[in-house]
């Protein structure tokens, strides 16, 4: 059995201190330690980069914390095949390299590439600008290998993009946060890296604009690889980034920077360095505030969403950014609070506002004083009973993150 | 007080279902039931105890509730074109048809989707919305026939699946039927509801874990261009080496499509098609804005000449470029003029085996003195080897079922499934402990079990053996720290 060691005072989760750490090194060890802790009818929480533990409720209690930096090995990566099988453990930013050199990449950008672990991105369900053109880890893993609570080591799906055996257990663990079972290899299907990319902004815009000419752009029959709304002091900016070859990138940024002009906006079509620096931005927006908060709604809300959900945010967190996809429907927002009260009155309006759209905000990071004031999920939704179900068939003893998901489950 | 259905007399359940859905909506004379028999395979054929044709959610509930107090299972249908035996009736059972649920509910373009019934067909869905500019991507070579529920029970692909994705990456929402008439909303219009990820479960289970009742697609508006054409080989080596050459140099085709002569020349007999009779066939769709898919094309058609393309054909207008695809689709049914009987498999390799694989193949037919005609997906990897035989001579039919399993483990062996896009159902279940562990198998059962603990839904399928689902796991118990009071569970 793998050795445990005493926790440290970093170690804690949303507050809530381990009894000891384990840290596997291989697959059979995490089994070990899995079946041990069974034994012992200990509780778990799993733990990649630790970039998204601020995701969810705080768990009701941690006898052993499992991390999983260690299984970080690049199992099989078939560049023909455009597939790769990596542990859960390796970082984002160590399969991207891995995969440049083929000329390849997962098409998953969450921030925090360096940090964040291909199992952590995947219980959490992270996602960056690139959910535009790729949606989420759902579209893209196809298979996945796991240890249950009891320590039974199972795997589902395959290596094949195309595979309908069997039940769906690699889209079932996205986003279960680690509650369904530790995650110990993934499998995703893979894209070329693209010839060609650009971006352009356009700004000043307003909501309306926005979303006028996201439903041009889509009347145009243009296909962004990312649309990405940026709120913060002052005006809001969109930018918009199409990629693939050469011809194909030119002639969209072309026609899109055409419809730009006929709503009679301006865009700029950003050199390399401003590209960067814009989606820079996006990236340090996501990751900066005490309170950080995901958003959806269905995209034609978008206006709703900016006055309902957005201003009420920017004013309660103070200092408070958005960003916002108005192509998929989803976002995120945040902030630094002076004042956990007014924090919790900006969120529960939001929330309230997005739920009537049919919509939803979930927490992302907050400190214990809005916590304390505001639940991380929200209401239940109305499947809540087969999901405490399924919790009970896999985790029939309810030891994985207890407490942390939708429900209290 | 639930009755087993050994108690229960067919008459009476007949009597109980008619109440529900109206007597001319429960069918229960020999004749009727034979149409029921089987689905799209037709051997194994299994005569129901009664069909249902309900026509609402409410009437599913109704009926979902008098299959349980009676203790009968049910089985889910669509249009019945399954190709593994998945709406295959089971002994005993009750068969839920519902073809009467045909309603488009909303369609909404605004956010690019449409709620509709589960008994809508396929097709229909893109016709609803094309006059717009939109349409419904999953396309099966079935689809002017196979409905929306079967596709969400089976996660139906097709030919435009390589770069749009299958049934489960364009189902938003679902409305489930549980045994015992529990009514559950999975997913929904608007992005990221919260939760497990239950409708990802759903969508290719087999008709396992209820009965689908609603159903809300996204929709895609049409890309600007389709660029489409053919390139004909020597032999499987050189168009499995241009697939390779074209996917190596980062373009994702909407489709790419590959027959072998036998195909060809099925397609042909049914087509009146001027094809050459060559060793393989492509046939290649990439689409998107008009540069890009005017760039790709180009480029794919440079790397299959140098691949060794015979000839590249590209159609000179819209009719045409719908004949080749008619060639390709009607390949399927066309052996038929080949052979009095074949065979449909469906198994999925990675895509660079595809020339290896189809040399083994066509060793191992010739082994076995068959004839196997190849047309397949290939840019996914997704074989259909339809194995040619004659029912009448003794001992064939054997043969080709025992070849069409060898060929699966081949699959398997190489790190692919046993099927890609028919499903388990009835027919591939024994195969299921090739490609996974005892262990895969128990932890998908237990997912089975939290939707459906009495297995009420199409008991006997998929899993290789029937099992239990044993006891419901008990009520929680406290963990001894908080027993203790030393932590608090909130
Ligand atoms: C000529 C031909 C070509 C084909 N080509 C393709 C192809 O290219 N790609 C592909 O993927 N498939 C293909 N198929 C297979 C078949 O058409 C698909 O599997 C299709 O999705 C089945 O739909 P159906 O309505 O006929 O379902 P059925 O055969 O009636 O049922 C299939 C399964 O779905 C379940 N089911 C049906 N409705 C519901 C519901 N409302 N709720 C819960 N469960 C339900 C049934 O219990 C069963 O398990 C082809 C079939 C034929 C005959």
């Amino acid at each position: 059995m793998t050795a445990t060691r005493p926790a440290r005072p970093d170690e804690a989760v949303l507050g809530v201190a381990p009894g000891a750490v384990a840290e596997p090194a291989t697959v059979e060890e995490a089994a070990e330690v899995m079946k041990g802790c069974a034994r012992d009818r200990q509780r778990l929480v799993f733990v990649g980069g630790g970039t998204d533990l601020g995701v969810g409720a705080p768990p009701a209690g941690v006898d052993v914390l499992l991390r999983t930096g260690r299984l970080s090995r690049v199992v099989e990566h078939s560049p023909s095949d455009q597939i790769v099988v990596a542990e859960a453990g390796l970082t984002l930013a160590a399969l991207q390299r891995t995969l440049a050199a083929h000329g390849q990449r997962l098409g998953l950008d969450p921030p925090g590439a360096e940090q964040a672990t291909l199992g952590g991105i995947v219980a959490a369900n992270a996602f960056g600008a690139h959910r535009t053109r790729f949606g989420t880890a759902r579209d893209l893993i196809i298979g996945l290998s796991i240890v249950r609570a009891d320590g039974t080591a199972a795997r589902g799906g395959g290596k094949v993009v195309k595979n309908v055996a069997g039940f769906d257990l690699p889209r079932l663990f996205v986003g279960s946060l680690g509650t369904l079972g530790l995650i110990t290899s993934v499998t995703f299907r893979l894209h070329p890296l693209p010839e060609a990319s650009a971006t352009v902004a356009v700004e000043p815009i307003t909501g309306g604009q926005a979303r006028a000419l996201v439903v041009a752009t889509r009347e145009a029959q243009l296909e962004p690889a990312s649309l990405m709304l940026l709120a913060g002091s002052g005006a809001l900016r969109l930018g918009v980034r199409f990629e693939g070859f050469g011809p194909g990138v030119r002639q969209q940024t072309g026609r899109f920077s055409g419809l730009v002009q006929a709503a009679g906006l301006r865009g700029e079509l950003l050199d390399e360095a401003g590209a960067e620096a814009f989606w820079a931005r996006h990236e340090a927006a996501r990751t900066s505030g005490a309170v950080r908060v995901r958003l959806a709604a269905p995209p034609s809300a978008l206006e709703q969403v900016l006055a309902g959900a957005v201003a009420p945010l920017a004013g309660g967190l103070g200092q408070g950014w958005a960003v916002l996809d108005p192509w998929v429907g989803c976002g995120f927002a945040g902030g630094t609070p002076a004042d956990p009260a007014s924090a919790v009155a900006a969120l529960q309006r939001a929330r309230e506002a997005l739920v009537a759209l049919g919509g939803s905000l979930t927490l992302a990071a907050a400190p214990p004083a809005v916590r304390a004031g505001f639940d991380a999920w929200g209401a239940p939704p109305a499947a809540v009973e087969v999901m405490r179900r399924l919790k009970a068939r896999l985790d029939p003893e309810g030891r994985l993150a207890p407490g942390r998901f939708v429900g209290g489950i | 007080m639930p009755e087993s259905h050994a108690e229960i007399e067919t008459d009476e359940l007949a009597r109980r279902m008619s109440a529900v859905v109206g007597e001319a909506h429960c069918i229960s004379d020999p004749a009727g039931l034979s149409v029921y028999e089987c689905d799209g395979l037709s051997h194994g054929r299994i005569r129901p105890r009664l069909v249902v044709l309900p026509a609402s959610t409410e009437e599913v509930v109704e009926v979902v509730r008098l299959a349980h107090d009676a203790g009968v299972p049910l089985v889910p249908r669509g249009s019945g074109t399954g190709l593994s035996g998945g709406a295959r009736p089971t002994p005993g059972g009750v068969v839920v048809a519902l073809s009467r649920m045909r309603r488009v509910l909303e369609v909404n373009l605004e956010d690019g989707w449409v709620r509709l019934e589960p008994g809508v067909i396929n097709l229909d869905v893109t016709r609803a919305v094309q006059g717009r500019g939109w349409y419904y991507a999953p396309d099966p070579s079935s689809q002017s026939i196979c409905s929306i529920g079967g596709n969400v029970a089976e996660n139906s692909g097709g030919a435009h699946c390589l770069k749009y994705g299958f049934t489960v990456n364009h189902v938003l929402g679902a409305r489930l039927v549980l045994d015992g008439g529990e009514v559950v909303d999975l997913g929904g219009p608007s992005p990221d509801t919260t939760g497990y990820d239950l409708l990802a479960a759903l969508v290719g289970s087999e008709g396992m874990l209820g009965i689908v009742t609603e159903v809300t697609l996204r929709l895609l508006r049409k890309p600007e261009a389709t660029r489409t054409f053919l390139a004909t080989f020597p032999s499987s080596d050189e168009a499995g080496e241009a697939v390779s050459g074209i996917i190596a140099a980062g373009i994702l085709p909407a489709a790419i499509e590959m027959m072998d002569t036998l195909a060809i020349q099925a397609a042909k007999a049914a087509t009146g098609l001027n094809w050459p009779e060559v060793g393989s066939i492509l046939l290649m769709d990439v689409d998107g804005p008009l540069a890009e898919a005017e760039h790709t094309s180009a480029a794919a058609i440079g790397i299959a000449r140098s691949a060794g393309a015979l000839e590249v054909r590209i159609p000179v207008d819209e009719a045409e470029r719908q004949l080749m695809w008619k060639g390709r689709k009607s390949a399927f049914a066309a052996v038929g003029r080949l052979s009095p009987n074949y065979m449909v498999e469906d198994g999925v390799i990675p895509r660079s085996e595809i020339a290896r694989v189809l040399r083994e193949i066509g060793r191992m037919a010739g082994e076995a003195g068959l004839r196997v005609a190849n047309v397949f997906h290939a840019g996914d990897g997704n074989l259909h080897p339809l194995v040619l035989y004659d029912a009448r001579n003794p001992g064939e039919e054997e043969k080709a079922a025992k070849l069409g399993g060898d060929i699966l483990r081949l699959c398997v062996r190489l790190g692919g499934s046993i099927t890609g896009e028919h499903g388990v159902g009835a027919e591939k279940a024994a195969y299921m402990a090739d490609m996974f562990a005892p262990e895969d198998l128990e932890t998908m059962f237990l997912v089975r079990c939290a939707f459906d603990p009495e297995a009420r839904f199409n008991p006997d399928k998929v899993f290789p053996t029937p099992r239990l689902c044993g006891e419901r796991p008990g009520p929680y118990r406290p963990h001894p720290a908080e027993a203790a009071g030393l932590v608090e569970r909130w």
